[in-house]
Formats: structure tokens, C-alpha cells, sequence
């Protein structure tokens, strides 16, 4: 056992947070809000900086344009951008949708879409779950018909992220409605500004469009856009899922939160500044303080698995529940020691820590719901890492 | 990072399990927790033999060199099995020796220790029950020759089986002192059995002008302060190692429990009632696991990390009691009788919970290396 990182860890991280010194704007506490345009300019730029120092798709092997870097090096970097909670850290195209390419994809759609992922020219969107389709996702009904050259696409996919930015959709389609759930579906590439797509967008309880309603009404989409086989979706567009369930995120944010609280508290010029001695104060925040490592190092032993070849999938949703749950508590508790302050919105003169702490708590809730609720994370440590026998189904 | 096992690690982690499986099992736990001082004394003896009590001893002195990191693997299969043993107690007491000790102490003791001869408990704790390095109501009047201490310790693991103790004492001048006090068959040296949920044998310590020799004397002054705080840090991380390995073995349990007990025709381990209750508890053991052995790691060279003990213990305390209490309810009724083992761990994790320190006080001590 060894914890601490090895010297070329240490420095990337030390490189990667000095860029970011220079590409935030001073005084930056995101998180962004992709739907403003200059956030989302930000988003852009970020990016590209990423792109020309070669950590955008880092994760990728040397022959499209990675660096093969370790699962850790990649945890970091996702730790690190999450701590600053600096937008640019494009998931979709670098994590999900290019791997599963490299594996799945025709040589074409690898010439076609790997280059622009890599330079952080495209920005991709993923349409998995639908309107009656959540936890169940392979009971999704979006119908794909093959029509001559083309799929005849018609359907409903929702909580989209980022869908009103993006240029192109990954999505899951049902191409074989009588076969079994999980052997009908295929994964499709869609061009976002195919006639017949409708993107509505979706306010979160936060205020912010962050994500979308994307309804499609005979779109077409040509044939060589299907990833893999006909049918063969589900593991398609499985297979990456199970390298991204991670917490880092959240532990990342939850530690940044921390961080502001206590140096709030701290301050004697904070309107809180009479509860840094106080025993109860100290105590939480201590125990906020262990909470938070113990999920961070949940996440490091999920990278160091994947670093032997493993795929930790229970580990990878015990880091996945400790990390929502853990945010979900750094900012209770942040808001009940601002007290009557607490709950004033981000654009109040009177607010604290610019009511920050009120908008990130109302951002958390979707923590424990998406990417797989946390109740389907503990079905997966309980089967999947304890081996407990599976309910039978109906 | 590295959540593997070295080979070392594995060989000690293999050999223990199969150690422990064959000499402490049930039975033997049970018998020492009903007070079997023999019992105790064979099994402490066989551990000597395989050499366990040198582990950690420094090589220069005769043992086998090893980090403290490497130990917490073996104090896990210790925690794992409730081996009534005093590894933990053995290995933080020679480490404050080795650390802070004037070589006179080095040389006599710790090979000794690594021979299983001397085994030095730690006794820092009084009435008040307070694990404060600043705090001892023991006192001790300056001769000639060395020291006359009187006072009394509670609490105190192992006094049964223990050669000395290692005391913190306020001296007639004033100044604190940290002294490793032969307590086996010592004159003016009293034991009184505290009858402690552990399972373990805990006493009460009192020395009745008890005379011990100058050279019996560690540290003095701050750095006895400072010896003692690692000495509460060490065993505090050594108590998460156990608890850790206890949660993993009541986690085993109770997954084999429901996985074989069967209601309304099919496993109870296959309802998702169950299953969540089973998953927080495999996330907490995880979590306890890895603070614990991160907490060790920072003990592996000189010095260590203040706050990985503290979060160490933090976390081993708050979790380890719910985690078995939720164990019972997935037992059901036979998880309530005395004749099943799960209320053996439930004491112990009782009893650990405090030990070396509750969440409560390493808070006060994290919030501190926090800055507030």
C-alpha cells in the first residue's frame, strides 16, 4: 500500500491547476452555467487550452492523439477541474463517445469524429434516457426504422445535457421492438441540426437551463452513423458507462466547498466569525473534513483498480454514493451555520459567500439521481460486489 | 497510489488468517472475554512464536523492521477475528520507545519486546477517562535513585499480561514525565479487573509508591507531551485497523446470513431492503478501511500525519457501532441471542468506539490541524 502520488502525478496536477490560474476569470467560483454565452465561451476556450497542451483526451492511446495516461492521472484531472469547478471538461466526446468509438466504430466514423473530439471542436450531447425510461433504460421506446440509406428516427429523449450547445447526439434507439428489452436497441450518431429535432429546454430547480427535452419527429439519419451492430446498443453504449461511474466530482466539489467554509469561518470579519471556537462547529466541520477524504480515497482506489486492468464496478458506485452524499451534506451544513443568510439567492446585496452555497445545495439534488440513482448504485454494490442474490423479476 | 498488497503484506495477511482461523476462534474469544486468563496466556504465547511482537521492532534491535503500514494489515485479521491479543498495544508502546527514548531504553527493551519478554502496555488514562496528553493524575517524587509513583490508571488493555506500563506522571518538580513502569508482580502495584465489553481483559491500575529506576524514564517535559499524543494517535489508528477488519468479517457474515436464510420461498439477501442496508454497510467498512490504512501509511516513517489519525478514528467511531447494529436487524431474531457470535463484535466495536479517544475528541483535534 502507498498513499501518496508519484512525482510525475504531483507535477501534472501542479501544471494543470497553474493553467487554470490564467484561463479562470479572477475571482471564479463556478460553477458555470453553460446556458450564459459567456460561460459557455469560457467552456470553449478551456478546451482549446486543454486541447493544445495535450490533456483533453490524455486518456486516449497515442494512435489517436492520446497520451495513454494512467486512470489515475485521469482521476486527478478530473479532481482538478472539478475542485475549480472549471467548465471544458468534456465527458461525452472524450470519455464516453470517443473510447466506445475506438472500440466499436467503423474506420470512417473514428477519420470523421475522433480529430474534432480530440481538438475540442465538437461538442456532443448524450441521449440515453427518455421521458418513461430512467432507472429502466432499456425499457426505451425512441423507434429507429431503416428506410433505404437511412434510419427514421421518432421519439423522445430527456434531461439532455447541454443538448442546446451541442453539435452532434449519441443516442440510444429501439430497432428491434420484439425482441427482448436489452437485444433491440442500437446506438445511433445524430447531426443536432437534422430537420425534425426539437430541443426544449428544461429549467432546473436551481433556474438554470442546464438541461433539455429532445423530441424527434422523422428525423433521418444515415445508415453509416450506426456505432457497432444493429441491436448490439446496449453493449455498445454499456461498456463505457461502467468506466465513468465515479465520485471524484463531487468529492472535488465537496472539498472546494469545505474549504470556503472554513476559511469563512475563520474569518473575523464573517458574520459567523463568533462560532469558530465553538466545539459543536469545529466538530462538524472536522467530521465534514473525514467524510470528504474518505470518499476522495474511495475514488483513488476506483483509478488504481482500473490501473490493473480491473473494471471496479461495485467500487465505482460505493465512490459514487459517498461523493453525492457527502456534497449533499458539506452545503447543508455551510447553509445552516450562514442560518437566516443562508437561503438568500445568489443575487442578493445581503447574501454570504454570494449565495453560492444555496444554488450549489440546489444543484446537488440531482447528485444521488443521475448517472444511476444512488438506490441502483446500492443494488449494484449489494449484486455485483457482495454477491447477494438478485429479486426475482415479476 | 497503491491500494495492493506488498508481497510481505500478503504473506502476513495469509498466514494470519490461517493463524487466527485455527487458534482464535469463537471459542477462544469467548473464553477470554469470560475472563480465561490461560486461555489468553496460550494464545498470546503462540503468537510470540510466530514472531508477531517483533514486527514492527527496528532491525538494529532485533526485530523484523517493519512499517506501520505493514502492520495495520495484520491489526485488520486481528480486528477481523477479535483475536484477544495485544499486538496493537505491544507495537505502539515500542514505537514511542524507539522514537523518543534515550538509546539505555532501546537497547534493554525493544529486544526484549521482539522476544515477546516485555510487553509494555499503555496506561494514560485516569478516572476522568480523558485521552489528553496534558492530563495525568499520576504522580511521581524524585529520589536519589529514580522515581516513587503513585496514582491510578484505568482502563488500561492487557495489564493481566503486561510486564510494564508506559505512563505519563507529574513529577514533584513539576514537570511531566513519560515512564515505563514494570507492573508484572511489582510490589505496590494493584490490578483491579474493570470487566470491560471488549472481550479483552481491561484493568484498573494503581501504584502505591511503586519505586522504578531513573533509566525507566522515556521522555520529559514537552516532548512527553508530544510522545504521548503519538502515543494516542498510534493506537487510535491501530483501533480503526481492527475495526476495520471487524466490519469486513460482520459484513462477510451477514451477506452469508441472508444469503442462506430464506422467507416467502427465496433468499432474504435478494429483497432490496436488505441489499441497502448491506451496500451502507459495505460502503462504511470501505470507508473506515481505507482511512485507517492511509492513517498508517502516514506512520510508516518519522513522525505522521495528525489529521489522517484523527480522521482515522473519527470515522472508524461514528460507523463502526451502526454498521452492527444494522447487521442485527439483517439477522433477524438469532442475531439477538447470546448464543450467536454477532454480539461479540457488536462489544467489541462498542467498547473500540471510545478507546484511544471518540469521535468526539479526535474532532477537536482535527478541527484544530484544520486551522479553526
Amino acid at each position: 500500500m502507498r498513499f501518496e502520488f508519484t512525482p510525475e502525478e504531483s507535477d501534472f496536477r501542479r501544471q494543470l491547476s497553474a493553467f487554470l490560474d490564467d484561463a479562470l476569470p479572477t475571482g471564479w467560483h463556478g460553477p458555470a452555467d453553460e446556458s450564459r454565452d459567456d460561460h459557455w465561451a469560457l467552456n470553449q476556450r478551456i478546451k482549446k487550452g486543454l486541447a493544445d497542451r495535450g490533456w483533453f483526451v490524455m486518456s486516449w492511446p497515442r494512435e489517436y492523439g492520446g497520451a495513454d495516461s494512467s486512470p489515475m492521472m485521469n482521476t486527478i484531472f478530473a479532481e482538478e477541474m472539478a475542485y475549480r469547478r472549471a467548465p471544458g471538461h468534456d465527458r461525452f466526446g472524450t470519455r464516453m463517445l470517443g473510447p466506445t468509438l475506438m472500440r466499436f466504430g467503423s474506420d470512417s466514423q473514428r477519420t470523421e469524429h475522433l480529430g474534432a473530439i480530440a481538438r475540442g471542436e465538437i461538442q456532443w450531447c448524450q441521449g440515453y434516457s427518455e421521458p418513461n425510461s430512467g432507472s429502466d433504460l432499456a425499457s426505451l421506446q425512441t423507434r429507429a426504422v431503416l428506410d433505404g440509406d437511412n434510419f427514421i428516427v421518432n421519439g423522445a429523449k430527456i434531461w439532455t445535457s447541454l443538448a442546446h450547445r451541442a453539435d452532434m447526439m449519441f443516442m440510444l434507439v429501439r430497432t428491434d421492438p420484439d425482441a427482448a428489452p436489452h437485444r433491440g436497441i442500437s446506438l445511433l450518431l445524430v447531426d443536432m441540426k437534422s430537420p425534425g429535432i426539437q430541443v426544449l429546454p428544461i429549467i432546473n430547480m436551481a433556474g438554470v437551463h442546464s438541461f433539455n427535452q429532445v423530441v424527434f419527429d422523422d428525423v433521418h439519419v444515415p445508415k453509416a452513423n450506426l456505432v457497432g451492430d444493429l441491436n448490439d446498443g446496449w453493449r455498445v453504449g454499456m461498456t463505457v458507462l461502467n468506466f465513468e461511474r465515479s465520485g471524484i466530482d463531487y468529492a472535488a466539489w465537496a472539498r472546494a466547498a469545505l474549504e470556503e467554509l472554513v476559511s469563512y469561518v475563520k474569518n473575523d470579519d464573517s458574520l459567523v466569525s463568533t462560532v469558530k471556537t465553538n466545539p459543536e462547529v469545529r466538530g462538524n466541520l472536522a467530521a465534514l473534513n473525514t467524510e470528504i477524504e474518505a470518499a476522495r480515497l474511495l475514488c483513488y482506489d476506483v483509478a488504481w483498480r482500473q490501473g490493473q486492468g480491473a473494471v471496479p464496478s461495485a467500487e465505482a458506485s460505493i465512490s459514487k454514493v459517498a461523493g453525492t452524499e457527502v456534497y449533499a451534506k458539506v452545503l447543508d451544513y455551510g447553509i445552516e451555520l450562514l442560518s437566516m443568510y443562508g437561503v438568500l439567492e445568489p443575487g442578493s446585496e445581503q447574501a454570504e459567500l454570494e449565495g453560492n452555497f444555496f444554488k450549489m445545495r440546489l444543484f446537488a439534488t440531482s447528485g444521488p439521481i443521475l448517472a444511476g440513482t444512488n438506490e441502483i448504485q446500492k443494488n449494484i454494490i449489494a449484486q455485483r460486489g457482495l454477491n447477494l442474490p438478485r429479486a426475482p423479476r415479476r | 497510489m497503491d491500494f495492493g498488497l506488498t508481497q510481505t503484506q500478503e504473506l502476513l495477511r495469509t498466514s494470519a488468517r490461517e493463524f487466527l482461523a485455527d487458534r482464535s476462534g469463537p471459542a477462544t474469544v469467548r473464553a477470554v472475554a469470560d475472563g480465561d486468563a490461560e486461555a489468553a496466556e496460550r494464545l498470546w504465547k503462540d503468537v510470540v512464536e510466530l514472531g508477531w511482537p517483533a514486527l514492527t521492532v527496528p532491525e538494529q534491535h532485533g526485530g523484523a523492521g517493519l512499517s506501520f503500514s505493514d502492520l495495520a494489515v495484520l491489526l485488520e485479521e486481528l480486528g477481523a477475528s477479535l483475536a484477544p491479543v495485544p499486538i496493537a498495544e505491544s507495537a505502539i508502546t515500542a514505537r514511542i520507545l524507539d522514537r523518543f527514548g534515550p538509546d539505555a531504553i532501546k537497547a534493554e527493551l525493544l529486544p526484549q519486546i521482539a522476544e515477546g519478554d516485555v510487553l509494555i502496555t499503555p496506561a494514560v488514562v485516569g478516572r476522568d477517562a480523558s485521552w489528553d496528553a496534558r492530563n495525568t493524575a499520576v504522580v511521581a517524587n524524585r529520589t536519589g535513585s529514580g522515581l516513587v509513583i503513585t496514582g491510578e490508571t484505568r482502563f488500561v488493555s492487557f495489564a493481566n499480561q503486561a510486564t510494564h506500563a508506559l505512563t505519563l506522571v507529574n513529577t514533584d518538580d513539576d514537570q511531566l514525565a513519560l515512564v515505563v513502569i514494570p507492573i508484572w508482580k511489582s510490589a505496590g502495584v494493584e490490578q483491579t479487573p474493570m470487566d470491560h465489553a471488549s472481550g479483552v481483559p481491561v484493568s484498573t491500575l494503581t501504584f502505591n509508591e511503586v519505586e522504578t529506576l531513573a533509566s525507566s524514564i522515556v521522555i520529559t517535559g514537552s516532548e512527553a507531551v508530544a510522545a504521548t499524543e503519538e502515543l494516542v494517535a498510534a493506537g487510535s489508528v491501530a483501533r480503526a485497523a481492527q475495526l476495520a477488519g471487524l466490519a469486513r468479517a460482520v459484513v462477510d457474515s451477514t451477506v452469508e446470513y441472508t444469503t442462506g436464510r430464506k422467507q416467502f420461498g427465496q433468499p432474504v439477501g435478494s429483497f432490496q431492503a436488505i441489499q441497502h442496508h448491506l451496500a451502507e454497510m459495505a460502503i462504511a467498512a470501505k470507508q473506515v478501511n481505507h482511512l485507517a490504512h492511509a492513517a498508517a501509511w502516514s506512520f510508516s516513517g518519522d513522525g505522521y500525519s495528525v489529521e489522517r489519525a484523527a480522521q482515522a478514528k473519527i470515522a472508524a467511531s461514528e460507523k463502526i457501532t451502526d454498521l452492527c447494529w444494522t447487521a442485527h436487524q439483517c439477522h433477524g431474531a438469532i442475531g439477538f441471542t447470546w448464543e450467536h457470535d454477532l454480539h461479540l463484535y457488536t462489544r467489541r466495536a462498542m467498547a473500540w468506539k471510545t478507546d484511544f479517544g471518540d469521535a468526539a475528541f479526535h474532532r477537536a483535534i482535527l478541527a484544530s490541524a484544520m486551522g479553526l
